[in-house]
């Protein structure tokens, strides 16, 4: 009877060992995507960044922006630096974004495939909402230290219709995304890197590099400087606002 | 010896081949540099040198020299535009003053406007008073705006430049809602015309208004618009911008005018002032494909313009006012001729149907900040149009070079064909601060 139980007990903690890779491997890929845009940025919030198109013989051009994000979906960028750029300003609701020229006077609509800085950045990478309201997780693995997920376009709105991301597993932060157009086609790849303590317990990437095979060569970074958490009325992110950015400073 | 000198090539070929790989990889922000100032401007400096040939048959070469027009011109202008803005609590004041100064082979001209000037008042997101001198940009249209009530008329081969204001007094609401209605906002701008006070609007000794209601309707933006007082006759407007996909934004405008008038060359020789009622419209789209190509196509009806027929006396006139001149130096012809043209004939873009295409190619062949474009503008009606190839490139920080031709072409008695510049070969060299 006692070589009975012990072979029974011996059974089950065998199965349990052999199954629970099975449990490890059935991951929540939208869970993990939700606590990776929790650890990148706060949900209503004022950022500094510094944007740097390298070309390939070294050579850069430096763009300053001011951005101040509410909720999931609403989002304003202002131009602060060089000058030739400064007072521009892009507003995001949702799948409708705009740009604001001072001397034009009026904003205009844009596209989030279009890039207003030139380089491989473009307004989407610039606008980015959380990855969870744009991207469905269809299927994650692990990969040593890394979980992959792949992810794909909500709506045919969204700028790249697939992504791969790899998130490291113990700050579930990303560390690398492929961009793919609908066709398969690579567009860029995107790489998180130095992670820094912006208090208020948020500690996260501050630079993202990217490249494209369709700029070969080029190379273009965003350094993020300042992220704190801010409040912001719902009328800061509309069209007659637009002028009005740099007052939020 | 030899050895030493060709080690000394290798460590400055190695020094050049590595120090850009080591610069690109050195990133800095200093966040100290960005800090809000109460006070901020900026602005342009810019040279500009155009070579113009002269369409000396043309009727509007004609007109400007009473017969004995130049083959050519060359032009120098020198532009500087300041804008900045004082922020002091809810209260921010705003200015863009432009000034200019150009040498030709006939003349020296100079000139300083204040483009806008004027006080916001924001004592919360909610609403803002502006007061003074303010551009307003109504509507959605790239090279025309039909329902820019209150705006003066664009010009359609630079619509990105600053422009003028007037003199006014507006208030601002935006409201932001939950739902498919997103935003609300209302803008209603009093603009009195007075002695030296937007004299060029129209009417004396009045009080106008302008009110225009903005709607974010799920992904589309909505405009109604309506303009009042006795400078000018009643208007009403409505257009609407949406994006059909990520690359695809479509924009219409139609303005109408119950009571408008225009001076108009009837078939007898005589001037009347036609009034009727006026529905000018726009439609519009912008693409963009995958290859970074933009375009942007509008097709204009300008219900206030003239028809070929009404163009075709206008441009007899001409012709007879040149030959009265040449046999018996009676200048009567062309002083009636000149006055038609003011205000009138003379408009660029007098005309009734246009289309306007307009491409323009983002860094092609990998060549960063570097943007060829192709503007045309096609009277519609007489088939007469203008070409102009243009390449601008912004490479150097807060440097932006712009090389366009404009190539004119038209049978006689057409629009493009009877303007008064055959060709232009334009270089600008803008510098930002």
């Amino acid at each position: 009877m006692h070589k009975r139980a012990a072979f029974l007990l011996v059974f089950l903690v065998s199965t349990v060992l052999v199954t629970t890779p099975v449990w490890a491997a059935d991951l929540d890929g939208t869970a993990i995507l939700r606590q990776v845009d929790t650890n990148l940025q706060p949900q209503s919030y004022e950022m500094y960044r510094k944007l740097i198109n390298i070309e390939p013989d070294g050579s850069k051009k430096e763009f300053v922006l001011y951005s101040v994000k509410k909720g999931e979906d609403k989002m304003v960028a202002l131009f602060l630096s060089p000058a030739s750029e400064k007072g521009r300003s892009t507003l995001r609701l949702g799948d409708n974004m705009w740009l604001y020229i001072p001397n034009v006077g009026k904003p205009i609509r844009i596209t989030s495939l279009q890039s207003v800085v030139g380089g491989v950045f473009n307004n989407s990478d610039i606008l980015s909402l959380d990855y969870s309201v744009e991207y469905d997780a269809l299927n994650v693995i692990e990969e040593g230290d890394s979980y992959l997920l792949e992810l794909k376009a909500k709506t045919n709105a969204i700028a790249y219709d697939r992504l791969k991301m790899w998130v490291n597993k113990k700050v579930k932060v990303p560390t690398t995304i492929e961009c793919y157009a609908a066709s398969g086609m690579l567009i860029k790849t995107l790489y998180y890197k130095e992670t820094k303590d912006f208090g208020d317990g948020l500690v996260r990437p501050s630079v993202l590099e990217t490249d494209s095979p369709l700029y070969k060569g080029y190379k273009s970074v965003m350094i993020y400087a300042k992220i704190t958490k801010k409040e912001l009325a719902d009328e800061v992110f509309s069209l007659n606002y637009l002028a009005r950015v740099e007052e939020l400073r | 010896m030899p050895s030493l000198f060709c080690r000394f090539i290798l460590l400055i070929f190695v020094v050049f081949a590595v120090v850009p790989a080591f610069a690109a990889e050195e990133f800095s922000f200093d966040l100290d540099e960005f800090e809000k100032k109460s006070l901020e401007w900026g602005g342009y400096a810019e040279l500009k040198w155009e070579h113009t040939d002269i369409n000396a048959n043309s009727a509007f070469s004609l007109l400007d020299s009473y017969g004995d027009p130049r083959s050519s011109l060359d032009r120098f202008t020198t532009t500087l535009q300041l804008d900045g803005n004082f922020n002091k609590g809810v209260v921010t004041c705003n200015w863009t003053v432009q000034a200019y100064a150009q040498q030709d082979q006939e003349e020296w001209a100079d000139n300083a406007d204040i483009f806008d000037a004027y006080a916001s008042i924001k004592p919360t997101p909610l609403a803002t008073l502006d007061l003074g001198k303010k551009v307003f940009k109504w509507g959605k249209g790239y090279a025309w705006n039909p329902v820019g009530f209150i705006d003066r008329p664009k010009d359609p081969n630079n619509p990105e430049e600053a422009m003028e204001g007037y003199i006014g007094v507006g208030l601002d609401l935006i409201k932001s809602l939950p739902g498919p209605l997103q935003t609300v906002a209302l803008t209603t701008v009093a603009l009195p015309v007075w002695r030296d006070v937007n004299e060029d609007f129209g009417q004396r000794d009045n009080v106008n208004l302008a009110a225009k209601l903005y709607l974010l309707y799920r992904d589309v933006d909505i405009d109604l618009l309506w303009y009042t007082g006795n400078s000018r006759t009643t208007r009403y407007g409505l257009d609407f911008s949406t994006n059909l996909a990520t690359n695809f934004e479509i924009h219409a405008e139609v303005a109408h005018i119950p009571n408008q008038s225009q001076k108009l060359l009837t078939g007898d020789g005589s001037v009347a002032i036609h009034e009727f009622a006026d529905t000018t419209y726009l439609l519009g789209l912008r693409y963009l494909t995958e290859s970074d190509i933009t375009t942007i196509i509008e097709y204009y009806h300008n219900d206030d313009g003239y028809t070929e027929n009404e163009q075709n006396r206008f441009f007899q006139l001409v012709e007879n006012a040149d030959r009265l001149y040449q046999a018996s130096g009676d200048d009567a012809l062309y002083t009636k001729a000149n006055s038609l043209s003011q205000g009138a004939y003379g408009q660029s873009q007098s005309g009734r149907n246009y289309l306007y295409a307009r491409v323009t190619m983002k860094e092609p062949f990998e060549l960063l900040y570097f943007t060829p474009g192709l503007t045309a503008i096609i009277n519609l009606d007489d088939e007469s149009y203008s070409l102009s190839p243009e390449a601008v490139y912004t490479g150097f920080t807060n440097w932006e070079l712009r090389l366009r031709v404009s190539l004119l072409e038209g049978a006689s008695f057409t629009e493009y064909g009877e303007k008064q510049n055959e060709n232009k070969l334009e270089l600008r060299i803008r510098y930002f601060f």
